[in-house]
């Protein structure tokens, strides 16, 4: 079943006489439960991309659907509620809250939803359970190693149940050892049947997802299934 | 978990920018605490002295004809015929409906005497009530008590070379002279001063007065009834209320109450200025963090709130802080200015204004920045994606 259906859409960026085109007419439709990889250079457009299917990035042009739904037809607030039901953030730089701990880190997106206290608590202390983080709820971002923060963040995202997540270089702050451990972690959730869309600089990454989309200057210049890297040029 | 407990984490974590703020708006609201306390403190000092020592009612013989006098000055050829009040009326003044707002009645007989060959005035008054309604008078010596004894005027006391000891032939009386009465600056520098009887005596005027004057404790009732009703228990007689002093220290209240209000307001801007500076900053301090909250869902007016709710606390915490910092001040401040007994009372709209008013210049000062970070595009805050 088809999850996001991106029609013609075009991002521009104005800077006084200035005019980037950071996404040319990009088309996409990704299912239900696939694992998408979106590389390309600095400056291809992925990360607009990314921030388009968020809900983040009104386009110049084009729609952009999720779940039959067009995310940039809603008013303000309701882009708000689309993002906290249907979305899962994680970013590149952990973006945690340093003054909250891991549990209220990961309890955020639940604050401003309708759900008792107890059960926020019990949603969040799971997700950091299933992260791997059982005995670190209590730990401040600070105390926590990087790997940790990113578990955090990946908790944090999944603590509403998202129907997609995205991820904008989710190991692009981590070394190689928690880097692998972060992207099974993934590879986990996506064999339990969640839609990820992954913006990532490393091509080993691309070892874990099933489609993976080519981006250079704004436009879709190659879109493999099984993560073949092909020939696709070295200089990313 | 629950928005405050978001906006309690980051005051926690922020207590430098927090205490800034508390204090800044402390002081704002610790000064229109004070002045606006000492302005009623005084004020109230006023009417306690007012009611409790000045007289301010006064019954004098009715006359058809007017008073041709002015500070002192007579004018020549005009015939004043002294009339008398029966002493024994004066109990009709208990029968008043506002009697219990009668704090003293000082009855006093006049007339003229022969001393040594020169004219002098003599007046007669009940030692007890006239000492204590004159409180500004200031005695060397004692104040008459009964029998032939004399306080003296300072004008008459140099005209006659009086000292204290000093004995006074008046109509065959001899009179011991037991006070001198410093300057006052009035009619009263001219008086010879005896109890009421003796003068009665001495002036053949026994039974009567020639004028009284009522203190009235007038601060929930109006003097003009009672001077209506004293109209009414004591027929042919003038009745007045002498206002002239009230308004005198009333106005100068007033124009103080005028200053304190423009410095109360001048201080509340420049606090208003001071969270709006303030919030502003952590505002920008907070661009990231307010992306991340509006990234995961948040809405605008859940950001307002954070804002807003940080902005109320802090602004609520000072106004407290504030009233009990001015109500100190005021207590510090009060015998500095006024001397003698303070006259402050808890006043507990004072208190909830100040924390109201902290708490509205706080959020009004604070609704710009959070409108502002209300509006921040999520993707524009946190540059990330």
């Amino acid at each position: 079943m088809n999850l996001i259906n991106l029609k013609q859409v075009t991002k521009r960026y104005i800077n006084g006489a200035d005019c980037v085109t950071a996404l040319q007419e990009i088309s996409i439709d990704v299912d239900e439960g696939t694992f998408l990889g979106i590389m390309g250079p600095s400056g291809s457009g992925k990360s607009t991309l990314l921030s388009a299917l968020g809900g983040l990035t009104s386009p110049s042009s084009g729609t952009v659907n999720i779940d039959g739904i067009d995310v940039y037809g809603l008013s303000h607030e309701k882009q708000a509620d689309f993002r906290r039901e249907y979305l899962g953030f994680i970013f590149q730089s952990h973006n945690l809250i340093p003054y909250l701990n891991a549990l209220e880190n990961v309890m955020l997106p639940l604050v401003v939803t309708k759900l008792s206290s107890t059960e926020k608590r019990q949603r969040a202390s799971s997700m950091l359970e299933k992260v791997g983080l059982p005995d670190r709820m209590l730990h401040l971002p600070q105390q926590l190693s990087g790997g940790e923060q990113e578990r955090v963040a990946i908790a944090r995202s999944l603590v509403n149940n998202p129907p997609l997540l995205l991820a904008d270089e989710p190991t692009g702050s981590l070394d190689s050892a928690t880097s692998l451990q972060v992207m099974n972690l993934l590879a986990e959730l996506h064999q339990g049947g969640q839609t990820i869309v992954m913006v990532t600089h490393n091509r080993e990454n691309l070892e874990w997802v099933d489609r993976t989309v080519y981006l250079r200057d704004g436009l879709i210049e190659k879109d493999t299934v099984d993560g073949s890297i092909g020939t696709f040029p070295q200089a990313m | 978990m629950r928005l405050e407990h978001i906006v309690m984490h980051n005051l926690r974590r922020r207590k430098g920018r927090a205490i800034f703020l508390v204090v800044g708006l402390l002081i704002g609201v610790a000064t229109v605490v004070t002045l606006i306390s000492l302005t009623d403190a005084l004020g109230m000092r006023a009417q306690h002295e007012l009611e409790k020592f000045g007289a301010n009612i006064i019954i004098t013989p009715h006359s058809e004809q007017m008073a041709l006098s002015y500070g002192g000055v007579q004018l020549a050829g005009v015939n004043l015929v002294a009339e008398e009040l029966q002493q024994s009326s004066l109990v009709n003044i208990d029968s008043i409906p506002n009697r219990r707002n009668i704090a003293m009645i000082a009855p006093k007989v006049l007339g003229a005497i022969d001393v040594k060959g020169q004219r002098a005035m003599l007046m007669g008054v009940d030692p007890e009530a006239e000492f204590k309604l004159k409180r500004w008078w200031s005695i060397a010596g004692r104040h008459v008590q009964q029998g032939p004894e004399l306080v003296v005027g300072d004008t008459v006391a140099r005209r006659f070379n009086l000292t204290m000891g000093d004995t006074l032939e008046i109509a065959g009386q001899s009179f011991t002279v037991v006070g001198l009465l410093d300057k006052t600056g009035s009619q009263d520098d001219h008086l010879l001063i005896t109890p009421l009887p003796v003068a009665q005596e001495v002036l053949g005027k026994q039974g009567l007065v020639s004028m009284v004057e009522i203190a009235a404790l007038c601060h929930d009732c109006p003097v003009a009834d009672m001077v209506n009703q004293l109209q009414q228990v004591l027929p042919g007689v003038d009745v007045q209320a002498v206002q002239q002093v009230v308004k005198t220290r009333m106005h100068a209240l007033g124009q103080f109450r005028m200053l304190a209000w423009g410095v109360a307001v001048t201080v509340v801007i420049i606090g208003a200025l001071l969270v709006f500076v303030t919030m502003m900053g952590a505002i920008s301090e907070r661009t990231r963090e307010i992306g991340i909250f509006r990234a995961i869902g948040y809405r605008r007016r859940h950001v307002l709130h954070l804002v807003l709710m940080e902005a109320a606390i802090v602004s609520a915490v000072a106004g407290v802080l504030g009233y009990l910092t001015g109500v100190l001040a005021t207590l510090i401040a009060l015998p500095l200015l006024d001397g003698g007994e303070i006259h402050w009372q808890w006043n507990p709209t004072l208190a909830v204004a100040a924390v109201f008013a902290a708490v509205l210049v706080g959020l009004l000062a604070s609704l710009q920045p959070a409108l502002r970070a209300s509006r921040l595009e999520p993707n524009e805050a946190l540059r990330a994606l």
